[in-house]
């Protein structure tokens, strides 16, 4: 293979690895809305003990539902790993499959 | 270190290659299991006793159980749902931690849990339209009719980000979990795997099930929900 072409296919290979590794990170920010609920949800169960069932209820579906960003991110991190759309492109762009 | 979904084997239809995958595979494993369950109770249970003893016992109370939850999440005139999602919750439970028994988890599969989203996605808009009636089509231009691309784009979202989440969370444990046992010591594969099993595959596992099918049923319940 032509070494310049190798070069590039290089760059975009890591590229994508790094565009997977910040898409990662929506999770932090997830983290972050994850422990808001968790601490209200403890705050709610100090304040009215009885209601302990329905609040963890509620809080666990809170939680699901502030999971998806963070689930999109990691989504879109295994695409760029596993299924390559960009290295695929650009070999599909250089003609260099067989 | 593999975690791609392998070909076991592949078979000719007509001149059409149908492959078979570890996830059909794992598929037709917990069905079978849950089949014969159904088929044990069954057949044990010819004769309902009024005094519930045994097995009895167990089945009526998972259905009791799984009925009030129904009731809690979804509603009364919603309970005939509850034959769907015992099925679904019991399915995805069992997915979910089959990679305990050396199976690939089912619902790491996209789409396996596209699937289940796609019916409830079904169920929500017919249940809606067969609630609501009119109200439902007005709802869907509310406040204005400029809305109307948003609120489709909202609804069409529902499905999307139920099955990447159940997806998601299942296939980053399957992922995670691989990763260690062919990257860790071997003096390291021995124990320390049993707590990220314990986490990833029964608590993410039994939580996401769980989340699933509420997170379906109140969508429902709020589609079906007549407001004034």
């Amino acid at each position: 293979m032509d070494p310049n072409l190798m070069g590039t296919l290089a760059s975009v290979m890591s590229a994508s690895a790094i565009g997977a590794a910040i898409a990662v990170l929506a999770g932090s920010f997830t983290a972050i809305g994850q422990g808001n609920i968790a601490s209200r949800a403890i705050e709610s169960i100090a304040r009215q003990p009885e209601a302990k069932g329905s609040i963890s209820t509620t809080m666990y579906i809170g939680l699901g539902m502030a999971e998806t960003g963070g689930i999109y991110g990691l989504v879109i991190a295994f695409m760029l790993l596993f299924a390559n759309p960009l290295v695929n492109r650009f070999i599909e762009v250089a003609g260099l499959g067989g | 270190m593999n975690f791609d979904i392998q070909n076991i084997g592949s078979f000719k239809i007509g001149g059409i290659e149908v492959w078979i995958t570890e996830t059909q595979l794992s598929t037709w494993i917990i069905m079978g299991l849950l089949i014969t369950f159904a088929l044990v109770i069954r057949v044990k249970l010819n004769k309902f006793k009024d005094v519930p003893g045994g097995l009895q016992n167990i089945a009526e109370m998972l259905v009791e159980t799984f009925d009030k939850f129904v009731k809690d999440s979804a509603g009364d005139k919603l309970m005939f749902l509850g034959n769907w999602y015992f099925m679904v919750f019991a399915f995805v439970l069992l997915s979910n931690i089959s990679g305990l028994f050396f199976l690939r988890p089912p619902t790491a599969d996209w789409t396996m849990t596209f699937g289940l989203a796609l019916v409830s996605f079904i169920l929500i808009q017919s249940m809606g339209i067969r609630f609501r009636k009119k109200q439902f089509f007005k709802d869907l231009i509310s406040p204005n009719f400029i809305f109307l691309p948003l609120n489709i784009i909202g609804e069409f979202a529902r499905p999307i980000s139920l099955s990447f989440r159940l997806f998601g969370n299942i296939l980053s444990g399957t992922i995670l979990l691989s990763m260690i046992y062919s990257l860790a010591p071997v003096f390291l594969r021995v124990l320390f795997p049993a707590a990220l099993h314990f986490y990833f595959d029964l608590f993410a596992g039994v939580l996401q099930a769980y989340v699933f099918t509420v997170l379906s049923l109140s969508f429902i319940g709020v589609s079906a929900a007549v407001s004034d």
